[in-house]
């Protein structure tokens, strides 16, 4: 057939799939986004402003239909009622694994993929983590070095609006930071107890998130209503749709196809280059062939990693580009699951007011300066104060009017520490296709196998005992340690797109290093491109 | 105004640091026309003798004071959508067991049915309850939560999240425009976060 001709396919259009057709699309190619779920119209999809008695189970959600169909994206916070609809149908959509080792792939399927109802977290990496598979022989040595990526961060950051705060560590560089977010009360007393205690070795800041606090590139401040997974209509946090894929369309040359289901990519043996990719059509099942000069795998870790495994040749008989071996392997995830709460006594007549929908950060401390006794690597925090609403009326004795006066007062100020601790690489964590089950459109799934190494479960172990030290030298009450250490959650996957070409994981969300790396990317193949050497 | 123009408005709003509360409070009530549901369905589960119990229990709870109770906000009727499309078979059994009960202790204080009861044995009916639930919350903190915390549960949860609840009682603001950190405040208001 003669299939439509492209300079540039991108495969996915959330997060890195965004930022490729930005890049392409600007640099002069005729680029077509594939995007395997529906089109996203803010004006009819968003539902940040719904109001809870206009939800039909006023956001519980619909138990049966999230059991039936959501029985793994419901795992993750935001896949609630207003915006489980941004989240797979998990029947249309298997995976599968040892039930013993369970492992929660959230993923999203739409234009915008999850960057639709990622959590907006974004912290540079330094060589720290870029040197650390040399330093300690796990995986693989990155290629690269954080003086090849910063010029990229600069250039992501620039265009997309991070507000953040500036501390000059070495393990955590400052990037382009529109204004800080503030603080609340208990959170400036936690950062005062713990840079009295801990001269400056732990600090804490506020998150460095990627949502305006003020306008920037024709989009409004926030407005601080809170649940960004909902969707934005101002478009103050940086999601693809209102912002890298509106540069890329007005460039003119971007053709973006929803319902595009990718089932592997076309290699041409003669020529040794991938020629294009094979779809099935979302809504006809129908097989579509495209081509183009390049490709671009933006689909997300495990799906990018999918389409290799299941684009199988004569050359790459356990799929393309695997002449190592390692494709599928060293999967990555954040060790979460250590930390500790308190409360923070006092302040019982100050609160906030509005939702800040964002957090605090401990940037990493331990192996920074001097080698920890009993693990590789590290973990920061992320976290923060608030004190409790209406909800806790529901579990205090008594009624009538004594408990009336609960839903418009608040609890004591809590405070919590969550730890996001680096994965080893360990070729045992592996993702594999599996021959006995295939999705809604018939293309070959994934089997994965993950659990944590001694090396994670230690590291969730100082968390909580880091954790409880910094909030008992802040004043905390009741500071109680916790450590759940039984699964390998993915809740960080909801915050990935492409992190298929990582070498390793540091301790940081990845999102603003795979948008870097993605423009850096796109940079490199039109400059081969127009050196004619790709 | 609908939905897509309310866009276009927030849009225009770039210009200014932060929206105004008023202006915010209008393109609400906006919003919260655009997205007005239908009338709601008849009782599936609840006769009208349980509906009337429920209403009065979860009046009990939450009464209207300087603002409305539980009555305004319609419990019977989001408690009933609960029973029909989302409790499980077993929980749907012990919260109409625990309804029957109520009744069988307001005729073992010698009254017809709670309904009938007067004040006083309603409300030693409730309190008995409301201890019982607590002695059971203690001695198996992860077990099958009590009838009256159930009760309790979906009555303060119905009424937030009602209109008159939230409206009312919590001053949900849809757009808050603006966040202070630590500011004097000894009133709750509530934004689309704290749904």
């Amino acid at each position: 057939m003669a299939a439509p001709s492209f300079d540039a396919i991108v495969v996915g259009s959330g997060i890195t799939g965004g930022w490729a057709a930005k890049e392409l699309c600007e640099r002069g190619l005729k680029t077509l986004v594939l995007e395997a779920g529906r089109p996203i119209d803010p004006a009819r999809d968003y539902v940040e402003h719904v109001p809870p008695w206009e939800m039909k189970f006023r956001g519980f959600g619909d138990r049966k239909a999230l059991e039936r169909d959501q029985f793994i994206q419901r795992h993750c916070y935001a896949c609630n009622e207003y915006s489980g609809k941004f989240f797979v149908n998990d029947r249309d959509n298997p995976y599968t694994f040892d039930p013993a080792k369970p492992f929660h792939w959230i993923r999203g399927r739409q234009v915008g993929g999850k960057s639709i109802m990622w959590g907006r977290q974004v912290y540079r990496w330094s060589d720290l983590d870029f040197d650390a598979n040399a330093r300690d022989g796990f995986g693989v040595d990155w290629p690269i070095r954080y003086a090849d990526i910063a010029p990229w961060y600069d250039h992501v950051e620039e265009f997309i609006g991070i507000s953040g705060e500036a501390l000059g560590l070495p393990q955590l560089p400052d990037g382009k930071f529109l204004p800080p977010m503030a603080l609340n009360c208990a959170e400036q007393v936690v950062k005062d107890g713990i840079a009295k205690h801990f001269a400056g070795e732990r600090v804490l800041t506020i998150g460095r998130a990627a949502i305006l606090t003020q306008a920037h590139g024709g989009r409004a401040a926030c407005h601080y209503c809170g649940p960004c997974e909902r969707g934005c209509i101002t478009h103050s946090y940086f999601n693809s749709i209102g912002v890298t894929l509106p540069a890329a369309r007005a460039t003119g040359r971007l053709t973006l196809r929803p319902y595009s289901v990718v089932h592997s990519v076309i290699y041409d043996e003669q020529r040794d280059r991938a020629a294009g990719v094979r779809v099935i059509d979302g809504q006809t099942r129908e097989a579509l062939e495209f081509r183009a000069r390049i490709v671009f795998l933006c689909a997300s870790t495990l799906e990018s990693t999918r389409i290799l495994l299941n684009s199988k040749t004569r050359r790459f008989p356990t799929g393309l580009a695997n002449s190592s071996g390692v494709l599928g392997h060293n999967l990555m995830d954040h060790a979460m699951g250590g930390g500790a709460n308190g409360t923070i006594p006092g302040m019982e007549d100050r609160s906030v007011h509005g939702n800040r929908p964002n957090g605090i950060y401990v940037p990493r401390f331990r192996n920074v300066k001097t080698p920890h006794p009993d693990f590789l690597r590290g973990y920061g925090f992320q976290g923060g104060g608030g004190r409790g609403g209406w909800g806790r009326a529901a579990s205090q004795p008594g009624f009538g009017v004594e408990l009336k006066r609960a839903l418009r007062t608040q609890g004591p100020w809590g405070f919590s520490l969550y730890g996001f601790g680096e994965c080893l690489p360990r070729p045992t964590n592996s993702v594999e296709i599996d021959p006995d089950k295939v999705d809604a459109w018939g293309v070959p799934a994934l089997r994965i196998h993950c659990e944590w190494s001694d090396n994670e479960r230690k590291l969730l172990h100082d968390m909580s005992v880091s954790g409880a030290e910094m909030l008992e030298a802040a004043g905390a009450k009741d500071v109680t340690p916790f450590v759940d250490d039984n699964q390998c959650h993915d809740v960080k996957n909801l915050f990935v797109t492409d992190g298929a070409c990582m070498a390793s994981s540091a301790c940081q969300n990845p999102s603003i290093t795979y948008m870097a790396l993605t423009a850096r990317a796109a940079a490199y193949a039109v400059e081969s491109m127009n050196r004619r050497e790709l | 105004m609908n939905r897509r123009e309310l866009c276009r408005v927030l849009g225009a709003a770039v210009a200014s640091p932060a929206l105004s509360r008023l202006s915010a409070n209008e393109l609400w009530a906006v919003g919260r026309r655009a997205h007005a549901r239908g009338p709601g369905l008849g009782f599936r589960v609840l006769d009208p003798h349980q509906a009337e119990t429920v209403e009065m229990i979860a009046e009990l709870i939450i009464p209207e004071t300087d603002t409305p109770g539980a009555r305004a906000a319609r419990l019977p009727e989001f408690i009933d959508l609960l029973l029909a499309e989302w409790a499980p078979d077993d929980d749907r059994k012990q919260f109409l067991d625990g309804l029957a009960d109520v009744d069988a202790r307001a005729r073992a204080a010698s009254a017809a049915d709670f309904r009938s009861a007067s004040e006083a044995q309603r409300v030693a009916i409730l309190t008995a309850l409301d201890a019982e639930a607590q002695e059971a919350r203690k001695a198996k903190a992860d077990g099958k939560p009590h009838f009256f915390d159930h009760m309790k549960f979906v009555t303060v949860y119905g009424y937030c999240t009602s209109e008159a609840g939230a409206t009312a009682e919590l001053h949900y603001e849809a757009i808050p425009g603006a966040f202070e950190p630590c500011a004097p405040m000894d009133r709750w208001r509530a934004a689309p976060g704290d749904f």
